[in-house]
């Protein structure tokens, strides 16, 4: 029988001098037998009868909130990074809610904020720096950790840091950036461009740099899209989730509920996904499509716009270039709505009537997203649909495509480099961005993998992840293994061992969001700038650093150039943001609202935004015209103009009858762990199911291959096999196999391990062409029974 | 005296799950696990479901965030052989653990399945909250700073909330509301006095037509859907 007998329940006498407690425990003493017999109800058994109790117990003192405060800071368990309060009792976070001050998503945040608690008090969290003392890495090897002191594992990651920057090679260092803090990625980016690498591989590869190369092909800004939300009228959403998973999530929570109802006229949502996704339960029409043919839509929607005459002319006229190749090519009989119906799977009438709601409904959004950009043909897909915006007239105007703004924070002194510092960054990056291979792509993230293995165009000698997990989010997971054992020395930095951890020689644990210093900021979709800080809500777990300090430090320890760079700018987390908001915001100011909000947004800035050679908004791309006259390519035909191109996939339609499509569901936190209860046991709220991952398939699809919901089956692709629980799900097209990431994790956690499967392990590795961003969603599987 | 109620609008609902993440923080719900879920013991006391209707591709999934209903004519207040569950005078559905005797007949005669047993022990770690602050205990039963295993619990529209709001002279259904309203990033969740026309969910409730769980069955949800 268990009794409480601690102090604090014994000093809470109630009206009877006794206090229910120690009632309980004199007749559960009294009657233990009857307690062992009735152990599962013991202490209600052994309660008395309900009038003795006081009706109102006096608090009890020792249990009240003694000390309570409200600390402004901001999430990371998304790009997103929300403003956030949280609400310290006793020391200790116990509730996360919205900044009001943010106007980002007007105070709001997803579901994912609320969860920031059990990644703060994760039972998994690393409490000390750790040493492998096993030489042989490999998954499932046991690395044989042995803790060791800060001292020591800074020294030892330090001399190898120095030691390679005097050898002459600090190119052959490699930094892979996670989901990062933005001023701990500023601070990364510090340390890397004065060691003199240009290494640094963040995980933008594996999400949506096709949406950004496909503006930038049209406008010359290499980013997401900001869309205004709240003024439009009409959104078609081409493989953009915007509900699940489009960031900044949270202001498109907000805004949905905004445009939905509380207005008089409320806006129209058409999704074109080949899954029905939550956004698109709750669109007004879901048109499901083959997958990978997004462009043939975007191109025939065009043809239709531009044949009924519904484009804004005077936009196209005055601001806009290459629109007569444009408007030949698109009206081609290659993009008429019969022949696009049968590429797309959408009949012809559909198409001409998406066209017409598009151009006819002001102002209209044509919103893309990474399942229909991530292919080999993205950035021209990615292209094709944004162009829709400028045909309608949708470009810098209230509920049109914005232009975000950024904040200034206050500029760093220009890095302090010398000789190896520059040789160093002027060799060819690792990811083979811009080159041939990738000519318009800022990161090639998963291109890394095979570098490292082939060791071009140099071998890698050290590399350092920070909060990183790419054997776990890349395509190809597997390739990741191998890569991180082939790197002699690999130091990670994150609070809890994950996957890519276990690669590690050194693993330094990081503080989490909810215990650190930084300043961050939403991805485009505000329009105006935001900053939010981020300060500790507790004190930092014994035995963590922030990121930030542990930069500081070894810059330090790095002395000469790198020491020199890092002076001057705060000197640790704490002063660097001060450092860098110190323009936009008083200090304590800061501290005490969590938020700077800039200026409002200006519309119809037309004489400034586009970044391209002809200064217009450009239908035939000039950026890309150059850049390929400069690699000595040809640029005849339809290579500079938007058009669609048939998706190669990865294995024969014949072998292999299914596509995977892999996707996000909300409660998957993008800190790559997914050890915490909460975000598990709502994790597919179209299922109502938690705790798993299923191969979901369309009923006709099951029926086929003689599969029922339940069963145990083999998804298989031509690189590999995962084992997963069916799921018969009415809201998929036929032909695909979808499969939830964020599950399948191996190497920690209670909550996580053994959970599900990662379709990443099945996924082959592909990219588009333009800008590298990986291909997620061309691999061919079967299914059977297992 | 006011009546408490609740106008869930599912035409802005994003089906983020908010509400049931707050919930779980608000009220220190346990989490469950794989073998709970399995077994349908995993506590919830706000949870979205889903409803799907149809076939592909015209098929129709409504996901639904379902608290307590705060029936007024609850069955399980009906039920209760101990008195534990009863109605407060602004209609809240009140649950007392220390009168529970923990026979589950609420359960079953809930018809909107949103009561929990306590099968877990009470002396697991995460339950106990030290911080719970003091407004929660010094007035009325909830909530225990251990839980207690072994008896019946639910959504009680976070009452404490309420209280201490009228304690403090604020509105309720503006100043203050439930976590689930309050976390609501698409403003979807709203809440307020039913008998006061000027309320917002009184005048939302005017404005367009709306409908109850299970209606049929007479309870008298106090928890309305607008479609």
């Amino acid at each position: 029988m268990e009794i409480n007998t601690d102090n604090k329940a014994k000093s809470q006498p109630g009206r009877s001098g006794i206090s229910r407690r120690t009632f309980i425990k004199l007749s559960g003493l009294a009657g233990a037998a009857v307690a062992t017999t009735y152990a599962f109800r013991k202490r209600i058994f052994a309660a008395p009868a309900y009038p003795k109790e006081p009706a109102n117990p006096e608090p009890p003192k020792a249990e009240g909130v003694i000390t309570e405060k409200f600390v402004p800071t901001s999430c990371l368990n998304c790009g997103t990074r929300c403003a956030t309060v949280v609400r310290i009792a006793n020391g200790r976070a116990v509730k996360i809610t919205g900044n009001p001050l943010s106007q980002v998503a007007e105070g709001e945040n997803c579901a994912r904020a609320h969860v920031g608690l059990q990644v703060l008090y994760d039972p998994g969290r690393l409490t000390t720096p750790l040493k492998r003392t096993n030489p042989a890495k490999g998954r499932g090897v046991d690395p044989g950790w042995t803790p060791i002191s800060w001292e020591q594992a800074l020294g030892e990651v330090s001399d190898r840091l120095k030691s390679l920057r005097s050898s002459g090679q600090p190119h052959q260092l490699a930094v892979f950036q996670g989901l990062n803090v933005v001023s701990d990625e500023d601070l990364i980016h510090r340390f890397t461009s004065a060691y003199g690498t240009p290494n640094v591989i963040s995980e933008a590869g594996f999400d949506n740099e096709a949406d950004k190369s496909g503006e930038w092909l049209a406008d010359g800004h290499y980013t997401q899209s900001a869309y205004d939300l709240p003024r439009t009228n009409y959104i078609l959403a081409f493989g953009a989730s915007i509900l699940e998973s489009y960031k900044p999530l949270a202001r498109s929570l907000r805004m949905w509920g905004k445009i939905r109802r509380e207005r008089p006229n409320r806006a129209k949502v058409v999704v074109i996904d080949p899954r029905y996704s939550v956004t698109a339960l709750r669109s007004d029409k879901w048109v499901p499509i083959n997958p990978g043919t997004e462009g043939a839509l975007a191109m025939s929607i065009a043809g239709v716009i531009i044949s009924e005459n519904l484009y804004d002319a005077s936009f196209v006229e005055n601001w806009t270039e290459g629109f007569a190749e444009y408007k030949t090519l698109a009206l081609s009989a290659e993009y008429s709505p019969e022949a696009a119906a049968a590429v797309t799977g959408i009949s012809a009438d559909t198409i001409r009537q998406l066209a017409r709601e598009f151009a006819q409904t002001k102002p209209a959004i044509a919103w893309r997203g990474r399942g229909a950009t991530s292919w080999p043909n993205g950035s021209y897909t990615s292209y094709a649909i944004f162009c829709l915006n400028a045909l309608v007239g949708s470009i810098d105007v209230p509920g049109g495509v914005i232009y975000q703004e950024e904040p200034g924070y206050q500029p760093m002194p220009i890095v302090v480099e010398d000789d190896a510092a520059r040789s160093g960054k002027a060799k060819p990056v690792l990811d083979l961005r811009q080159t041939e291979q990738f000519p318009a792509a800022e990161v090639v993230s998963n291109q890394a993998a095979d570098s490292i293995l082939e060791n071009k165009p140099y071998q890698v000698e050290m590399a350092v992840g920070f909060n990183s997990n790419f054997n776990m989010s890349a395509p190809g997971a597997g390739r990741w293994d191998q890569a991180l054992a082939k790197v002699p020395y690999y130091v990670h930095v994150a609070p809890f061992p994950s996957e890519m951890a276990q690669f590690a020689n050194v693993i330094l644990p990081a503080a989490t969001f909810m215990e650190e210093w930084g300043y961050d900021h939403s991805p485009p979709g505000s329009g105006f700038a935001e900053v939010r800080i981020k300060q500790p809500t507790v004190e930092p777990l014994s035995g963590t650093r922030s990121v930030a300090d542990i930069v500081f430090e070894l810059a330090k320890r790095q002395e000469g150039t790198l020491a020199q760079s890092f002076a001057g700018i705060g000197n640790d987390a704490k002063g660097f943001v001060k450092y860098r908001t110190g323009n936009l915001a008083p200090w304590e100011e800061f501290q005490v609202q969590g938020v700077w909000v800039g200026p409002a947004y200006k519309y119809y800035k037309y004489e400034r935004i586009f970044q391209t050679p002809s200064k217009k908004f450009e239908f035939r791309s000039g950026n890309l015209e150059a850049l390929f006259a400069k690699a000595g390519k040809s640029t005849s035909g339809t290579v500079i103009l938007p058009h669609y191109e048939a998706a190669s996939f990865l294995g024969d339609a014949d072998t292999y009858p299914l596509t995977l499509l892999p996707y996000q569901p909300l409660p998957q936190v993008e800190n790559s762990s997914q050890n915490y209860p909460w975000a598990q046991e709502m994790f597919l709220v179209m299922h109502g199911q938690g705790w798993n991952n299923y191969a979901e398939m369309n009923r006709h699809t099951a029926r086929e291959l003689g599969i029922s919901d339940g069963d145990e089956v083999w998804v298989e692709s031509p690189f590999n096999k995962i084992k997963a629980k069916a799921r018969v799900f009415e809201g998929l097209h036929p032909g695909v196999v979808a499969i939830a990431t964020g599950q399948g994790h191996y190497a920690y956690g209670e909550w996580q391990t053994g959970i599900g499967v990662n379709p990443n392990e099945i996924i082959g590795v592909d990219y588009d062409r333009l800008s590298g961003q990986a291909a997620c969603f061309n691999t061919r599987v079967k299914v059977y029974r297992a | 005296m006011a009546k408490w109620g609740m106008v869930i609008d599912l035409g802005k609902c994003t089906g983020c799950q908010s509400c049931s993440f707050a919930c779980k923080a608000e009220n220190d719900v346990p989490h469950g696990s794989p073998e709970e879920q399995q077994q349908r013991r995993a506590p919830f006391w706000h949870k979205v479901f889903a409803v799907s209707q149809g076939e592909y591709p015209t098929q129709r999934i409504n996901l639904i965030p379902m608290p307590c209903m705060h029936c007024e004519d609850a069955p399980c207040v009906v039920v209760c052989p101990a008195k534990a569950t009863y109605h407060r005078e602004d209609g809240i559905v009140i649950q007392n653990f220390r009168r529970c005797i923990g026979c589950r007949y609420c359960i079953v005669a809930c018809p909107y399945g949103v009561r929990n047993f306590n099968f877990k022990d009470q002396a697991v770690e995460p339950y106990h909250r030290p911080d719970l602050p003091p407004e929660r205990t010094d007035k009325g039963i909830w909530p225990y700073p251990e839980r207690v295993r072994g008896v019946v619990e639910k959504c009680t529209f976070c009452f404490h909330r309420i209280d201490q709001a009228i304690r403090d002279g604020k509105k309720v259904g503006t100043d203050v509301v439930p976590a689930c309203a309050e976390a609501c990033p698409a403003h979807a969740i709203s809440f307020g006095d039913l008998e006061d026309p000027a309320s917002e969910v009184s005048q939302l409730l005017a404005s367009r037509g709306s409908f109850r769980l299970r209606e049929e069955l007479n309870t008298e949800p106090r928890v309305y859907y607008l479609d």
